[in-house]
């Protein structure tokens, strides 16, 4: 069953995918398996970075996808204690690009008729359906902390959302958040705490 | 975050554990997405390193191109053997027979010896010889 045992390895899968990859050398074995480990590590939060940037969950996919193929072309060589910070700054980067564009979209579809942004997605019952399972009290309460604070969230500047989710829930330290900024240590410490107030102000301390 | 959860504020506490929570939500479909980018990924910087790779296992050839251009041209300017001498231009050729009669035994006993008539003999038989071509 020499096929199984090729399919089962996680790291064979561009193989799998493309053919022609062979990852025969050990030492290529070796780096694929920490890019692959640092990937599996970063992409949920990246996404959740991105979507609370773009509020658009294709858009946060792509963003995603494209800050993972640059680093993979560009940086995989680097250290792998310095994927991190030039990971986020990837995904920044190409964050504001897409930013960007959509203002300029924006202001040429002002000058065009009228249209729904979801006139092309068919109505699909089942998705919109509400879930029947009975859903215990904690997770509404849960339910409703993630909806606030997503909310929240939304409302404050971008740097200031910025560095609050790379500290928080990337778990960044300053001197790596200010890296993935391109920013200084204490322009980090200035968007974090303005971001803290913004956050006390609107969620309090955000009981669970 | 490097510093430990109890440096934290309330806040900051509830709110990584929302974030968190928020993470673990995520729909299988999103997940699949990226980890298919993933993959994607991780192929394209497969190969990337091949091709670096690759450039290095191709400089032996080149070199070995290289070097047989290298032959080539030395051989190609070499001359054979047999080869008579490239000739003289009317220059050159004067220098060398100057460089003959310099070099030539008898040209040194006609200065040890010196004799005024010969050189005298010598000059009227070149100007008369350049008046009987004329």
């Amino acid at each position: 069953m020499p096929e199984f045992a090729t399919l089962a390895s996680p790291y064979s899968m561009p193989a799998a995918l493309h053919g022609d990859v062979d990852l025969t050398d050990p030492e290529e074995k070796t780096q694929t398996r920490a890019l692959n480990q640092f990937l599996a590590g970063v992409e949920l939060k990246a996404f959740k970075i991105a979507q609370a940037a773009l509020r658009h969950e294709d858009d946060a996919l792509d963003a995603v996808q494209d800050a993972m193929l640059q680093l993979a072309r560009a940086y995989s060589d680097r250290p792998p204690e310095e994927w991190k910070p030039l990971f986020y700054r990837i995904l920044e980067n190409r964050i504001r690009d897409m930013q960007r564009r959509r203002t300029v979209r924006g202001r040429i579809m002002a000058w065009l008729p009228l249209r729904g942004e979801d006139d092309d997605e068919e109505y699909d019952p089942i998705a919109q359906a509400p879930s029947l399972e009975p859903q215990p009290v904690r997770r509404l309460e849960l339910d409703e902390a993630v909806g606030a604070l997503e909310q929240a969230l939304g409302r404050l500047p971008p740097r200031q959302q910025q560095a609050f989710l790379l500290r928080t829930l990337e778990g960044l330290d300053v001197a790596e958040t200010a890296r993935a900024m391109g920013c200084s240590e204490g322009s980090v410490k200035t968007h974090y705490f303005r971001a803290l107030q913004a956050l006390r102000a609107q969620l309090g301390e955000l009981h669970l | 975050m490097s510093e430990s959860d109890e440096s934290l504020t309330q806040l900051e506490r509830n709110a990584k554990r929302v974030l968190e929570e928020s993470v673990r939500r995520i729909d299988g479909r999103t997940r699949s997405r990226l980890n298919q980018a993933r993959q994607a990924a991780l192929a394209a910087a497969g190969a990337r390193r091949r091709a670096w790779f690759g450039s290095f296992t191709l400089m032996p050839a080149a070199g070995a191109v290289a070097a047989a251009l290298l032959v080539a041209v030395v051989l190609w300017h070499r001359e054979p053997a047999g080869t008579p001498p490239v000739a003289l231009d009317a220059q050159h050729a004067a220098a060398v027979e100057d460089m003959d009669l310099l070099t030539d035994n008898d040209s040194i006993d006609l200065m040890e010896g010196w004799d005024g008539s010969f050189y005298k003999w010598a000059a009227t038989q070149s100007d008369a010889g350049a008046e009987s071509n004329t």
